[in-house]
C-alpha cells in the first residue's frame, strides 16, 4: 500500500505551514489530561496522547455558541430584529483526532443533516474543518471500538489517517480535502510501506479485548425493552449529573437561551443533557422524564435502541469508553447494552423449544 | 472570591435607629466610592466561543 | 478494610432475612479499577454481591432522600454525618433507618494512583496498610495506603461513624496529628488579585456537568437554582461569571453543612478540588461557632441559631 512517510522534521515543518492557511487544532497536555485546543503559532500538538478526557466535539460544536444578535434599543434602526451572529469559518484541521472521534461526528451528521433539517452552524463548521487522525495503537482496556462498528485504524469521517512510526508518521490520504492538506504541508513523500500499515491495523484491532453484542438490539421490541426490569437496577446509582452526556463525542443535544444584557441580547445555544431534572419539562410544569429511571432509561434507549431502529447505522456509540472510564458512580454502558442486547433470550430459547 | 472587602458590608440597623441608618450609609458610599466602578463579577454580555 | 466485606454481607442477609428493613444500600464490585457502584440489595441472597474496601468513596446519605422503604445504609464517618443533617433538617426518618456504621481508614483517591503510576492500570488490591497496582503490562506498584488516600480523608478526624445501629468492625483510631486547614490558610493569605487569579485558575476546566452538585447529599433542592426559569438566576452558557457563580452559590449553600466528605472532588470529571470553597465555610464555622456539621441529632445548626454572643459585630 502507498503511504506518506512524515519524519520528524517534516511533520514539525508541515504543522508550521499548516499554520498559515488553517486554524490548528489539537491535543494539548493540561494538568492531569490532554484537551483539544487552538494551537498558537509554533506550538505542536502533543501527539503522545492515550485520549483525551473531552472528546474533540466541541470543534464543530461548541459547548456554548451564539446563534443570533439584537438590539432592544428604539433608536435602532435594528432594533428588535434579529441577525446572525458573526462567525469564523475559516479553514481549520484537527490534528490527532481519535478514529472513534471522527466516527462519532458522522453519526451525529446523520441528526444535523438530514433531507428535512439541516443544522446551519454545525455542517458550516463541519465543512471547514479537515480531519487528520491518529490510528491507536495502544488502546485503553475500557476501549471497545470494534464492537461498534468502528476501530483503532477505523477511516470513516477521516480526511487523514496517521499511524505512529518512530518519531514520524505513516499517513493514508482518504480524501480531496486530505489531499489538499498534505500538499499545503508539504507531507507529499509517497512510498510502498510493503503492508506495515495494515499489520499494524490487525495488531491494534486484536488489542481490543473488551466487546460488547449489539446484534439483537434492532429486532428488540422497543416497548417490552423500556418496560425491562432492570432499569431500576441500572439507575440506582445515577446521580444525574451531565458527565456521560459532556464527555460523549455522539451526544448532540442542544438548549437555546435568550441573553440579554443592557439593551443587547443574544440567542445562543448551549450543551444540554438527557440527564438534567428540567432536560424535558413542559412549559405546563409536567415533566414527562420526572425521575432518574426514565432519564437513565432515555438515555440509553436513545443510544442504543431509538438510533440504531430510526438510521440503521448500528448504535449511537463509537466504544472510546470516556463515560466508562469518568462515571462518578461506575455505571458502565457495556454492561447496560449486554443487558438490552440479551434482554428476554432465556424466554425466546425456551419457546423454541 | 476575590471581591474587595471594602465593596461588601453587612450592618443590623433598627428601624428607630435612623441616626445609624445615615452613618453607615455615608460611610459605605465613600468607601465603595474610593474603589471606584466594580469590574468583576459584571456581566455585559455573555462570552461565548 | 477489604476485610468488611464479609461482615458487611452478612449483616445485609439478617437485616433482609428478619424483614429488619426492605432494602439494603451498599456497594457492588465496579467494573473499573478503584471504583465502586452504589448499588441495593432487597433480597437476602444477593447479599453476596456487596462488597467494602477503600474504593466506596461515594456518600451513600445521598442516597437516602425520596424514598419510602425501611433503609438499612452502610455509613462511614461523614456518611453518617451526613445523615444526621438529613434527619436534622428533615429529609430523612430516623425510624425509618437501620444504620450500619462502618469505621473508616480512608477512601483511595484514583486520579492520585493514577497519576503516580506509569502505564495502563489493571487492578488495584489492597493489603493491610499497602495498595498494590497491577499494570497492563504486567508490572504492579505498590503504594503506602496513607499516601494515595483522597485529601479529605488524608485529613478526616471523624473516620468513625456518629450515629449507628450496629457496627462492621470496631472504631478505628481518629487521626489528631492533621492540619485540617493548611490549604485554606494559604488562600486566606493571598491579597484580592491574587486570589481571583487562584479562582480563575481553579474553575477554568469546569464544563458544569453539575456532577459535584449531584454527588453531593446537601443538594437536594427539587429544583436547583442554576435551573430555575422563572426567574433565570443565572446564564447557562460557559461565561466565566456564570460558572463561578455557580460554583460560589453552591459551597454558600452548604455552609454550616458540609462534613467535608469529598464526593464533589471525586464525582468531577475534570478533576476540579472545589473543597477548597465549601472547607473555607466549614473552618469560618468551625472558628466562629465551633461548629462542625452532624455530629448530633439535637443540636441545631449554625445557620439555623441566634446566640446573643454572636462573635460578628455587625449584629449588636
Amino acid at each position: 500500500m502507498k503511504v506518506i512517510n512524515i519524519d520528524q522534521k517534516k511533520w514539525t515543518k508541515g504543522i508550521d505551514t499548516l499554520g498559515s492557511s488553517y486554524k490548528l487544532i489539537g491535543p494539548v497536555a493540561e494538568k492531569d489530561f490532554h484537551t483539544f485546543e487552538i494551537l498558537q503559532q509554533g506550538q505542536l500538538p502533543d501527539m503522545s496522547f492515550t485520549n483525551t478526557r473531552l472528546s474533540p466535539k466541541e470543534v464543530v460544536f461548541p459547548q456554548s455558541e451564539d446563534m443570533f444578535v439584537y438590539s432592544l434599543d428604539q433608536n435602532d434602526e435594528d432594533c428588535n430584529i434579529l441577525k446572525e451572529a458573526p462567525k469564523d469559518y475559516s479553514p481549520r484541521v484537527v490534528l490527532g483526532i481519535r478514529p472513534c472521534d471522527a466516527r462519532a461526528m458522522r453519526l451525529v451528521k446523520l441528526n444535523f443533516d438530514t433531507e428535512q433539517y439541516k443544522d446551519p452552524y454545525w455542517l458550516r463548521l463541519y465543512e471547514a474543518t479537515t480531519f487528520v487522525g491518529l490510528a491507536c495503537d495502544q488502546p485503553c482496556a475500557t476501549c471497545f471500538c470494534t464492537s461498534t462498528g468502528c476501530g483503532p485504524y477505523h477511516e470513516e469521517g477521516l480526511d487523514i489517517l496517521l499511524a505512529k512510526d518512530g518519531d514520524g508518521f505513516k499517513a493514508k490520504v482518504l480524501t480531496d480535502k486530505g489531499r489538499q492538506l498534505a500538499e499545503a504541508s508539504g507531507w507529499t513523500d509517497t512510498a510502498d510501506d510493503g503492508g506495515a500499515f495494515e499489520n499494524a491495523r490487525r495488531a491494534a484491532e486484536a488489542g481490543i479485548t473488551s466487546k460488547v453484542a449489539t446484534d439483537r438490539l434492532r429486532q428488540m421490541d422497543t416497548l417490552e425493552l423500556y418496560g425491562a426490569d432492570f432499569w431500576e437496577d441500572v439507575s440506582f446509582a445515577c446521580i444525574n449529573c451531565g458527565t456521560c452526556t459532556y464527555l460523549c463525542p455522539t451526544c448532540w443535544c442542544f438548549d437555546i437561551q435568550d441573553e440579554v444584557h443592557g439593551k443587547k441580547g443574544k440567542r445562543m445555544r448551549n450543551w444540554d443533557s438527557c440527564m438534567f431534572p428540567i432536560f424535558t419539562v413542559h412549559t405546563t410544569g409536567h415533566n414527562p422524564r420526572g425521575t432518574k429511571l426514565h432519564r437513565v432509561r432515555q438515555r440509553f434507549m436513545h443510544k442504543l435502541k431509538y438510533f440504531v431502529d430510526k438510521y440503521d447505522q448500528g448504535i449511537m456509540c463509537v466504544g472510546c469508553g470516556r463515560c466508562v472510564q469518568q462515571c462518578p458512580v461506575n455505571i458502565d454502558i457495556r454492561r447496560v447494552c449486554d443487558l438490552m442486547n440479551s434482554y428476554g433470550s432465556e424466554n425466546a430459547c425456551a419457546a423454541q423449544g | 472570591m476575590g471581591v474587595e472587602p471594602d465593596r461588601l458590608h453587612f450592618s443590623w440597623i433598627s428601624s428607630a435607629e435612623s441616626t445609624k441608618f445615615v452613618e453607615v450609609v455615608t460611610e459605605i458610599t465613600e468607601k465603595v466610592k474610593a474603589l471606584g466602578p466594580n469590574t468583576h463579577y459584571v456581566k455585559k454580555e455573555a462570552k461565548v466561543a | 478494610m477489604i476485610a468488611y466485606t464479609d461482615k458487611v454481607r452478612q449483616i445485609a442477609r439478617r437485616l433482609l432475612e428478619d424483614c429488619s428493613v426492605e432494602m439494603v444500600i451498599g456497594f457492588r464490585k465496579g467494573s473499573q479499577p478503584m471504583m465502586n457502584e452504589p448499588c441495593f440489595i432487597k433480597k437476602a441472597e444477593d447479599a453476596d454481591q456487596l462488597v467494602w474496601d477503600g474504593n466506596c468513596g461515594i456518600n451513600l446519605a445521598n442516597y437516602l432522600t425520596g424514598r419510602k422503604e425501611k433503609i438499612a445504609v452502610f455509613a462511614k464517618g461523614c456518611d453518617s454525618r451526613n445523615i444526621v443533617t438529613h434527619i436534622v433538617e428533615n429529609k430523612v426518618q430516623r425510624d425509618r433507618l437501620v444504620i450500619i456504621g462502618v469505621p473508616c481508614t480512608g477512601m483511595i483517591d484514583k486520579r492520585l494512583v493514577a497519576s503516580q503510576t506509569e502505564g495502563e492500570i489493571e487492578a488495584v488490591s489492597e493489603t493491610g496498610d499497602k495498595v498494590v497496582v497491577k499494570l497492563k503490562d504486567g508490572g504492579s506498584t505498590e503504594f503506602d495506603r496513607r499516601q494515595v488516600l483522597q485529601g479529605n480523608c488524608a485529613l478526616c478526624v471523624h473516620r468513625n461513624p456518629v450515629i449507628y445501629d450496629e457496627l462492621v468492625a470496631d472504631l478505628v483510631e481518629e487521626q489528631t496529628d492533621v492540619d485540617h486547614w493548611a490549604d485554606i490558610r494559604e488562600i486566606e493569605a493571598m491579597d484580592v488579585e491574587k486570589r481571583r487569579r487562584f479562582f480563575e485558575d481553579l474553575l477554568a476546566p469546569c464544563i458544569r456537568c453539575y456532577a459535584c452538585r449531584n454527588a453531593c447529599p446537601l443538594c437536594y433542592c427539587p429544583t436547583c437554582f442554576v435551573d430555575e426559569s422563572r426567574p433565570q438566576w443565572l446564564g447557562k452558557g460557559q461565561d466565566q461569571i456564570d460558572v463561578h457563580t455557580f460554583h460560589f452559590l453552591r459551597a454558600f449553600h452548604c455552609a454550616g453543612r458540609c462534613t467535608d466528605c469529598g464526593a464533589c472532588q471525586r464525582a468531577c470529571p475534570v478533576g476540579i478540588n472545589m473543597r477548597l470553597l465549601t472547607k473555607k465555610l466549614e473552618k469560618d464555622c468551625f472558628e466562629l461557632y465551633q461548629w462542625e456539621a452532624g455530629m448530633a441529632l439535637d443540636q441545631r445548626p449554625a445557620l439555623d441559631t441566634y446566640k446573643p454572643d454572636d462573635p460578628e459585630g455587625f449584629i449588636k
